[in-house]
Order: C-alpha cells, then structure tokens, then sequence
C-alpha cells in the first residue's frame, strides 16, 4: 500500500516537470506554429481510403510526395495552382517521349522516408502498384488517366521508373499529381499488411507511412492532428512552419472569433456572411479566390419528363433571373458563369467559361406553350442541407421566377445523405449543387459530368456526339484539333442545356494579417507548404 | 455474529442491484434492436454519402457497402451486430475511422465531465434560490427566481453558449479559446480516468488543472443555466409542500431553530424529487447538449452522434443510443439507491 501511494506520487511529480518542460517549449514555437481551425474532421491519414474526407485528402499532401506535383500561377492577384505547369515532386525529373506514351521518372537523390530509410525505386513500384490495385478510392481516378494496371510501371534502375500507356491520354501525368498517387514507404508498409489486406489500408488509415514535407505527430480522428515539419525533405523547398495544428471547431461563429482574436492563423470554411464582417473589421487577411475549377448549377433530370424536353429546359433558362440570384445566394461573391455575349461557338475552349444565358420571360412563355404546356406544370426543387446557406435563398427565388411563366415549384430541403442517395439514384428531377474537378481540362469536365450513367453526371445527360467527342478528346495529340473539339463540347452544352452553368463561388481563406503565400489548390484545401509568416 | 449482521442487509442490496441490472438487459436488447431497424428504415445511405471520390461511380459506392457490411440481407446485419455487441465491439465509425468502441471510451469522460460539471453547478444555484423562494413565497426573490428559472429555459443552449462566448471570449478574454477540453498549446495529461480534472489532480498539476477547469466553466454555465429552471422549480413545490406538513409544525411548535427545522427537516424530505429530476436531467442533458458541445468544440458523445447521424453512419448512431440507455438504466438506479441515503424508508425496490 505504502510503496504503491508513493510510486503513485513519484510517478505524478515526473510527469508534472514533463508537462512544465513540454509548455515552455510549446510557447517559444508559436510563430513557427501554424494554429488551422477546421469544421471538418480528417477520418484517415491514407487519402484512398473509401470515405476519406476532403480534410484527409489535404492532409495527405502535406504529409505524402507524390511524383509530381502541379505548379502555382498568379490569378488576379492570388496564387492558384496551374495544372499546365507539372514539376517533379518525389521524382527530380520527367521525361516524356515524343509519342506521349512512355514517361520516366528519375527520382531525387537523397531522398528519404520519414523513418530515415532511402526511397527506393521499388518503393515507387509498389506504391504505383496500389493506385491500380488496391480496393481503395484510387484504381477508379487512375482509370480516368488510361492507368489501369501494374504491368504499367516498370522499374528501370536503383532511382528511375517508368510509367507505360497504350494510348497517349492527355492527363496521364495529371493523374500522378492527385492525392491518391501517394508514394509509400512500401518496406514499412508490407510489415503491416496482411493476406486480406495486401496493400495495407487498414493500418495507413491510423499510421503514416510517407516522406512528405511534414510528420504526423499525434492524431486523434475528428478532434485534433498536429504536424511536425520534416527537416529532412527533399520535394521542394523547406516550409517555414515547423509545426502544424489542425483542429475541428464545428461551429462556425467560434471559428471566427478564433480567427479574429489571433488564436487561430488560417481558416478556409466560414460562412459567408462572417467572411463579410470580418473583412470589413479589418483585423484579419482574406484571400478571396474564384474556385476556377469549378461550378454551381442548377440541375434538370433529362431522363425524366418533363425535362426530357429540350423546349421545356430552354424555356427554364430563360425564365430565371440570373443576377438576382447571385446577389441572393452569394451576394454576388464568385465569377459569374451566365450572361456572355457569344452565340454559336464560344470565343476560347477553357471551362467553365461564361454561358450566354439571360433571363427573357416573353421567350420563356413562348417555348412552354410550343412544348405543350402553356399553363405550366409543377415540379419540385431539392437542395441539401449542408448547402442550405446559399441555396435557400437562391430555391426562394427559383420559385417565383418560374411561378411567373406558370411552373410551380415546390422547394424540398434534404438531409445530406439522403440528397445524395437520390441524386445517385438519379430520382431528383430539378435541384441545384456544385461541382468541382481536380483536373481542370474540358474534355475531362464533360467525361465527368455530362456522359455515362454515373453519378456525377448531374442531368443525367446523354448526347451521342458528347460522348463520341469526349472519347476521341482523350487520346487527342493534336492541339488544334483538340480545341476545335473542346469548343463543340461547350456549344453542345449551349444548344442542348440539360443543365445551366450560374457561378464559381470563392474560395475564401481567412488569416492571421502576417501570413501569406497561401495558393488556390484543385482539392480545395490549404497546402501548408506554400505558406510563411512574413 | 456481528459480522454476519452487517453484512446481510448489503448483501441483500447487492442481490436487488443484480436483479435491476439483469431486468434491464431485455430493455436494452430492445433499444438495440429498435435503434438497429430504425437507422436502416430511415432514408439516406451511407455509401453514397461516403463514396464521394471524384471519379466515384457505382463501383465506389459498392466498395464502402462492402467495406461497412451493408451488401449482406438484413438478418444477417442483425445478427452479425448482436454478436459484435456480445463481444463488445460496436462496428467501425466511418465519420471518424475509428472503431465506435474508442471513440465513445474517449469521448464519454469528456461528455461526463462537463455534465457533472454542470449539474454540480446548477444544484448548487437550484437548491439556495428553491429554497429561498419557497419559504418567501409570493415575494420579490421568488418574483426574481420565477424570472431567472424562465430565461435559463427560453434562451436556447447555443444562444446562451455563443452570447457567453462572445462576452468572456471575443470582448473580455477573460475565458481561454472556446475549443475543447484544454488549451491546443497544453500538454495533456496522462490518461488515468479521462476526466482531466481528476487526472490533473492526480498528477499534481495545478497548473494544468486550471488551465482544464477554465475551459470547462463557460459550457458548464451554459448547461446549468438551462436546466436551472426544473431543478429550482421542483425544489421549490418540493420545499413548500414539506414546510405546510405536520412534521414540521411540531418541529417549529417544539422551539427548534428555524435553520435546523429548514435544512435537516424540510430540505431533507423533500429532496426525494428533486433527486429523481436530477437524474433524469442529468440523462438528458447528457445526450441533448449536443448544441453545447457545438459551440465549445466538447469532444463529447452527442456531438459525435448528430455528426454521424447527418451521415447516415449506422454504428455510431447505434453504439451511442445503446450508450445512453446503459447510463439510464445506471443513473436510475443510482438515484433509487441515494433514496435511500435521503430517506431510509425507501429502498432499492
């Protein structure tokens, strides 16, 4: 009894001068210490596991390499990332050759694991291998790319790789970029993996088995994740920040005040209207970047009657009152994708680019009477829960406009899961949701919104010369060629409106005043690498 | 001899306590059942909701059904479930990734913590101001409980949690960041009970202690605020009904004190109810201050549970409500046994 109470109290002294020796510590860091505040949870360190989060996948590009990496460019004042430019990020150099089929991968020299071991080139093979192998999120994202197989992947020598393809696919390389293609530490991988579970998933959702620009210190799911800079990286240069802590505050008003009151440094999910009053106090930094790759819309089941009927879309579109929208849904903060001037061709093959859409009410009633419904018909308009901030207003206003040409709407509000259950059902004739594509190409918008019968096709469109364009697009090696089929892609789009193109919101980061560097990236996160206290 | 004397009415209290709890399991075999079938008939599903990858087709969405065992026929969902609970495995989280099992144990002391907290709070403000109240009935200070009793219930949790918030935090800064159980920049402490407050006492840290009581106190004061209204109001009937009672005349006509005739007579008859509305506040608020631990970032159990219900994620939802009938069925009859304490008549029926 006597020797436990005073190994008991010996034990509690000890770990007291720790936790004293541990806080000192923890405040000479806090301008290397970067404080991010989060609504959402990271759910696994391993990006290709089914369900991971949006969190998790950019946590994953801060704590994994992959090969390649996309570049930043400069965009109206703001960095954004530019999937043109693709520099080596575990590979010090790419090269392709001329037919577009073969690339080679040199991998840097010196590099090295977390765990201090060298990258090998089998480590490459491996962790290629499980992007096509694994029953993970990532053999499906691969496919997009034509890659689709081990045999792809070849190993050439102690620090080259090369990646094979049978066709020229235009996004290939873009595929390697993707927090899927994480590069494992294949050697401390296999230790966990089993005969069920040869790629190890279920040990990397807990452990971190990487060489990124940053080490997992603790993570406890759904609470807090804390990074530690890793001093030895060799994929780009150092970060400036030598500790991350990521955190979950769900309530948004709290994030805010955290922000505002310099306890936190960055934070990327407020709403609107509290990015509004805080830009206007003026005591914090807010980036405000257009999420160029991608877009709201308003969506019409064109499998369903009576969206089947091209009259009765076209007629929509010319019955809704664009610009109040915007105000009402965003108060006009994005890039407005409706209204252009053009008709017939559009003036560049970049998407999303403008549609010239715009309200004519008299046209409107004229085309419903030709499709056979002069006096209207009633339909109803979803929108999920979690996007009810803006969407509610903007459904509010959907309603009177189209109630004016004789359409009556009803407005049904969805709890998230179930939204997307019917929306993967296809069973939703009209609703409204955003989309966002991490290869910005147009051909690659098309293939994944408007072809096949899969979810993401949100209007359930399909268009015999789409899909053949989006098919010939892919292997397309010709640049002229690929823009005069690129601009059809988007005249379709215009002739056929299955569904209507409205804005691509902002992407609204909201910092300490001293920070800076932070870049628009395609997965929609914050990339702790590009950012410094200046 | 003596011994044996002793030891037989615990004995027999032991066995009441054992047959309680063995009467429950059907009830809560029930809970299970129910909550099983309910989170299924409810619609949204979860695969779709989780298979949200860029390239995510049907395939992805099978793969999750797979991965969380929804491919296989109902009964069979059913009975693989039972079985995992009779192990004590509650199934994955798909929210947070994590077995269910580890994220209620590390998330109940935090939600316990904060509800004790609270209670703690409010029957230390509930008791005094019935009191009070009930022996002045119809005067100001029981004009000025009625009024404090109906603001605590009107103004909303989380109303009343981001007005705290705003005042404590943003304009005074007198509360550390509303985020959770303790400073992001603290370390924590070695994980004995998971209640930090009793683990930093345990290992002498006073600062740390603190640090994790400062944290503690504007959710705890948001909570007690709202259930101050039952607590004062049922302390005040309470109070009133024992002071006009038989027993009490006699004590007052015999010359005692009034201070003894109030606290030791009155108070201790007539905690009776307002033992049994504890434990039924201190249940619900267990699991309704959700909006709480919202607002302060809690780690708590509910806001875990509303997280993973708003993704139709099947397990958590299931291993929480199993959670709170257990701790139901527990507080209950912890508060028939404290009955007994409050009046030795009553016993564990």
């Amino acid at each position: 009894m006597e020797v436990n109470r005073r190994g008991l109290l010996a034990a509690g002294g000890s770990a007291a001068a720790l936790l004293a020796a541990s806080r000192e510590a923890g405040a000479q860091t806090r301008a290397e210490t970067l404080r991010y505040v989060t609504g959402n949870v990271i759910n696994t360190l391993d990006p290709t596991v089914p369900g991971a989060t949006r969190e998790s996948f950019g946590l994953s590009m801060n704590v994994y390499d992959r090969l390649a990496a996309f570049g930043r460019r400069q965009f109206e004042g703001n960095w954004v990332f530019d999937h043109n430019s693709i520099r080596g990020e575990l590979a010090e150099r790419i090269e392709r050759s001329p037919d577009g089929l073969r690339f080679t991968f040199v991998l840097r020299e010196g590099a090295t694991w977390h765990d201090g071991t060298p990258v090998t080139a089998e480590d490459v093979k491996w962790s290629l291998d499980r992007t096509v192998s694994a029953r993970s999120l990532a053999p499906p994202q691969m496919q997009l790319g034509s890659i689709t197989r081990p045999e792809q992947f070849r190993i050439l020598g102690p620090r080259a790789v090369e990646m094979l393809l049978d066709k020229p696919d235009r996004l290939a390389l873009s595929n390697t970029c993707v927090p899927y293609a994480i590069m494992v530490n294949s050697t401390l991988a296999k230790r966990h993996a089993t005969a069920d579970d040869p790629w190890a998933l279920n040990w990397m959702r807990d452990n971190a088995a990487a060489g990124g620009a940053y080490i997992v210190e603790t993570h406890r799911p759904g609470q807090q994740t804390v990074l530690r800079r890793n001093d030895a990286w060799k994929g780009g240069p150092l970060p400036q920040f030598r500790r991350i802590i990521i955190q979950t505050v769900p309530e948004p008003a709290t994030r805010a005040s955290l922000v505002e009151r310099g306890d936190a440094d960055l934070c990327i999910d407020l709403s609107p209207s509290d990015v509004q009053a805080l830009s206007q106090r003026g005591r914090v930094k807010v980036v405000s970047i257009p999420q160029t790759n991608g877009f709201t819309h308003i969506s019409m089941n064109n499998r369903m009657a009576p969206f089947d009927d091209l009259r009765v879309r076209q007629a929509i579109a010319a019955a809704l009152p664009y610009q109040d929208l915007f105000q009402a849904a965003l108060f006009g903060r994005g890039r407005a994708l409706f209204g252009a001037g053009w008709s017939g061709s559009p003036p560049s093959s970049d998407f999303p680019q403008p549609m010239p859409l715009r309200q004519d009410l008299d046209g409107a009633r004229e085309l419903l009477r030709q499709s056979g419904h002069p006096n209207g018909f009633s339909t109803t308009f979803t929108i999920g829960v979690g996007i009810s901030p803006w969407a509610e207003p903007m459904a509010a206003l959907v309603r009177e406009a189209l109630g004016r040409i004789g359409i009556q709407v009803e407005i049904r509000k969805l709890p998230d899961a179930q939204f997307n259950t019917a929306q993967a059902e296809r069973t939703l004739p009209f609703y409204t949701e955003g989309g966002t594509a991490w290869l910005p190409a147009t051909y690659y918008f098309f293939r994944l919104y408007f072809t096949r019968p899969q979810r993401w096709n949100f209007a359930s469109f399909d268009n015999a010369e789409m899909n053949a364009l989006v098919e010939q697009a892919q292997f397309e090696t010709d640049p002229a060629a690929y823009e005069r089929q690129a601009k059809r892609m988007i005249e379709i789009l215009n002739e056929q409106v299955p569904l209507l193109l409205m804005w691509q919101p902002l992407h609204e980061a909201v910092m300490a005043q001293n920070m800076d560097g932070y870049t628009y990236q395609f997965y929609r996160q914050a990339d702790f690498r590009d950012l410094r206290r200046v | 001899m003596s011994e044996a004397r002793a030891q037989g009415p615990l004995r027999r209290a032991a066995r009441r306590v054992g047959i309680r709890l063995l009467s429950a399991l059907p009830a809560l075999f029930g809970v299970l059942v129910f909550t099983f079938i309910l989170m299924r008939v409810l619609p949204g599903d979860p695969a779709v909701f989780f298979a949200a990858g860029a390239a995510g087709g049907q395939a992805e969405i099978e793969m999750v059904r797979q991965q969380m065992g929804l491919d296989r026929p109902l009964p069979e969902q059913l009975l693989r479930y039972l079985w995992d609970v009779a192990r004590g495995e509650l199934g994955m989280s798909m929210t947070t990734g994590q077995p269910v099992r580890t994220d209620l144990l590390e998330r109940l002391p935090a939600s316990l913590e904060l509800t004790f907290a609270a209670l703690l709070l409010a029957l230390g403000l509930a008791l005094p101001l019935g009191v009070l109240a009930a022996l002045r009935p119809g005067s100001p200070v029981d004009h000025l409980v009625r009024f404090l009793c109906t603001l605590g219930v009107c103004v909303p949790t989380f109303v009343s949690g981001l007005l705290l918030v705003y005042v404590f935090y943003y304009l005074l800064a007198w509360a550390p960041d509303p985020t959770g159980r303790l400073d992001v920049f603290a370390a924590t402490p070695p994980g004995i009970t998971g209640f930090l407050l009793v683990d930093f006492a345990l290992v002498r840290d006073w600062e740390g202690w603190r640090a994790a009581a400062a944290q503690i106190v504007l959710p705890a004061s948001t909570m007690a605020l709202f259930v101050l209204a039952p607590l004062a109001r049922m302390t005040r009937a309470s109070m009133l009904a024992v002071l006009g009672s038989e027993f009490i005349r006699t004590a007052r006509s015999l010359g005692l004190s009034g201070r003894r005739v109030v606290l030791v007579y009155a108070l201790r008859n007539a905690l009776i109810p307002v033992l049994t509305i504890s434990g039924i506040v201190f249940s619900t608020m267990l699991g309704a201050n959700v909006l709480v631990e919202k607002v302060f970032s809690w780690p708590g159990v509910a806001s875990y549970a509303l997280d993973a219900l708003l993704a139709s994620d099947y397990a958590p939802v299931q291993g929480f409500v199993l959670l709170m009938a257990a701790i139901f069925v527990a507080v209950n009859l912890l508060v028939d046994l404290l009955y007994g304490v409050a009046d030795p008549r009553a016993s564990v029926a």
